[in-house]
């Protein structure tokens, strides 16, 4: 069952909540030890929070509009008294005095959170291979990695743990494991959904945002995540429409589809390319028009100018793991011994090589060519989709160049482990609107996803696209034999 | 130039980080990659770009600044590693400063 046929089931009083919530942690149980996606269980929790729901449903009071939908969270969402790791020794037995304002607003309206899902360390990472405690499977070939930062959330919801879960998205930590474990993955606007509670990579660029197996679930998800919030001072006042009013559209007759120009020559792996042409045909079949637009910088710049920037606010975020305020804490001689051993002992060696980078960049004498160019170059950027999207409602294009690689492939190479968001990256540097969805399957039978990419505050066309294909090609399928 | 492992220790003091014999290797290694990369973006034109131009006005919040009470103290002491009383303890700080401060850690 998707989120929207819980929610009804259980507000018509056919499925108790708790029910639900224990098939759902009996599919866990069933397949969790093979994926490994969850790295806190919190199944007596959940089902207490059901217990809660049913109450209100036989008192006649609103259970909310995700009543008694299972849900799993990244493992950077702070829930108040529960350890939130990041996937870090750093933060092993961390519980954060509050909650995030995320997991606040979907407490608030019903859903019942399992358990926080594995994740690349301090979310820097392309595959959940970065992980202090262990890697997770892709549940399509286990040989495989799920993608990453997010890759807990994105396996957990192709394998039915949970029909939503959610992610954070700094470079395409959301998108690229939703089209590598074959599932959708919304990264919204920047400003769209509140940030507080979210542990911090890079704050120019994180955002929150959700996994589902169904368009009308990421847009009803969508409603509840997207409250304005005075506690992120970078959430936006906007007025929010009502996501799943978009649905439910005849064909999308009017629409312009973008096509990049300078990615016909980018390295893109075969099935990719079917996958877009595949895609095109559908939205041409549905009325939509396609037109060319040209983003030179972005592709040419993108990577380079995310992997300065994005190092440079982390090196700076994470300044706050010094030993003494939470945390482990190395024993140490005099203050500057506690810092550089606790440090060295916490991270890990991708997030100690993104902080030597962010500090590279920021040092004294490289700062003007390094981070001030890349902000330039972002500026560039931005204005490039700007431009664009006087042309196109929304553009399409690949989510990654590849499909789901090989654990350790990419361990010993950052700069290909890097290239895994070359398509994702350039979309938060603009501060956009972008949604990964299922394409199919490869020949070796590997999911295959393609990218929306909208201009600012343009979710709903994106919702209403994806609703398109998903009419075609039906909703994405469920791995490892669920439903 | 590629960067020598001097500097990686240097970059890394900087950051506070600790690096073990094993790590200057393939830090030194896969930071010259990464900073090669970079190169790419000296191609780019980007005459007459303010860095800092705001692009687009900002639509967030602005709180009055007003203290409000916060019940969570107690709670947060006790994720405090090393604590006396309502304090983080933290070792003897008062030696570091003999050593030689460069104008990174200075500002």
């Amino acid at each position: 069952m998707n989120a929207v046929e819980i929610v009804k089931a259980v507000k018509d009083a056919r499925i108790p909540a708790t029910e639900i919530t224990g098939k759902a942690i009996e599919r866990i149980r069933q397949v969790d030890s093979e994926v490994r996606a969850l790295l806190t269980p919190l199944f007596e929790r959940a089902l207490e929070k059901a217990a809660e729901i049913d109450r209100k449903i036989e008192h006649n009071q609103d259970p909310g509009p995700l009543a008694g939908v299972p849900v799993v969270v990244k493992d950077n969402l702070c829930m108040r008294g529960l350890k939130t790791t990041c996937g870090s020794r750093m933060l092993e037995n961390w519980c954060p005095p509050y909650d995030a304002s995320v997991i606040r607003f979907l407490e608030e309206a019903g859903a019942v959170v399992l358990g926080k899902t594995n994740m690349d360390e301090f979310a820097m990472g392309s595959s959940t291979e970065n992980s202090a405690f262990f890697p997770t499977a892709n549940p399509w070939d286990r040989e495989r990695v799920p993608g990453g930062s997010s890759g807990g959330s994105a396996a957990a919801v192709a394998c039915g743990y949970a029909p939503l879960a959610l992610g954070s998205d700094t470079g395409g930590s959301i998108r690229q494991p939703a089209a590598f474990c074959g599932v959708y993955g919304l990264k919204p606007t920047y400003g769209l959904v509140s940030r507080f509670g979210l542990v911090a990579f890079a704050s120019s660029l994180d955002q929150v945002g959700p996994f589902s197996r169904s368009v009308e679930d990421l847009a009803l998800a969508l409603n509840v995540l997207s409250r304005p919030d005075p506690a992120d001072a970078t959430s936006s006042r906007r007025k929010r429409p009502d996501y799943t009013a978009c649905l439910g559209k005849d064909d999308l007759k009017g629409l312009k589809v973008g096509v990049v120009t300078e990615f016909e020559n980018y390295p893109v792996q075969p099935e990719i390319r079917e996958a877009l042409a595949k895609i095109e045909a559908i939205l041409r079949g549905a009325g939509a028009e396609f037109v060319p637009v040209s983003l030179p910088a972005t592709i040419e710049a993108g990577l380079p100018c995310y992997y300065i920037l994005a190092p440079a606010e982390a090196s700076s975020n994470l300044a706050r793991y010094d030993g003494v305020r939470y945390g482990i804490s190395a024993k140490a001689e005099n203050l500057m011994d506690l810092y550089m051993k606790t440090r060295g002992l916490g991270f890990g060696p991708e997030v100690k090589r993104r902080i030597l980078t962010g500090t590279y960049v920021l040092s004294s004498g490289y700062y003007d060519a390094y981070y001030l160019v890349a902000q330039k170059a972002r500026i560039r950027i931005s204005r490039e989709f700007r431009e664009a999207f006087l042309h196109a409602d929304l553009l399409l294009m690949p989510t990654t160049p590849t499909l789901p690689f090989r654990k350790g492939e990419h361990q010993d190479d950052p700069i290909q482990m890097y290239l895994s968001d070359v398509f994702t990256l350039p979309v938060n540097l603009a501060g956009l609107p972008g949604l990964s969805l299922n394409a199919g399957y490869s020949s070796s039978g590997l999911p295959v996803g393609v990218q929306f990419v909208g201009p600012k505050w343009g979710e709903e066309t994106l919702l209403a696209a994806a609703e398109a294909v998903e009419r075609v090609l039906g909703k994405p399928a469920c791995a490892l034999g669920g439903d | 130039m590629p960067i020598g492992k001097d500097e990686i220790l240097r970059i890394a003091r900087l950051g506070r980080l600790f690096v073990s014999e094993e790590e200057v290797g393939p830090l030194q290694r896969h930071l010259n990659g990464i900073l090669e990369h970079f190169e790419r973006l000296k191609r780019l034109d980007l005459e007459g770009i303010d860095p800092f131009a705001l692009e687009e006005e900002a639509t967030g919040f602005l709180r009055e600044d007003a203290v409000s009470a916060w019940a969570g103290r107690e709670e947060v002491l006790q994720q405090a590693p090393n604590r006396e009383g309502d304090f983080f303890r933290v070792p003897r700080i008062l030696e570091e400063n003999e050593e030689e401060v460069s104008p990174d850690e200075r500002r």
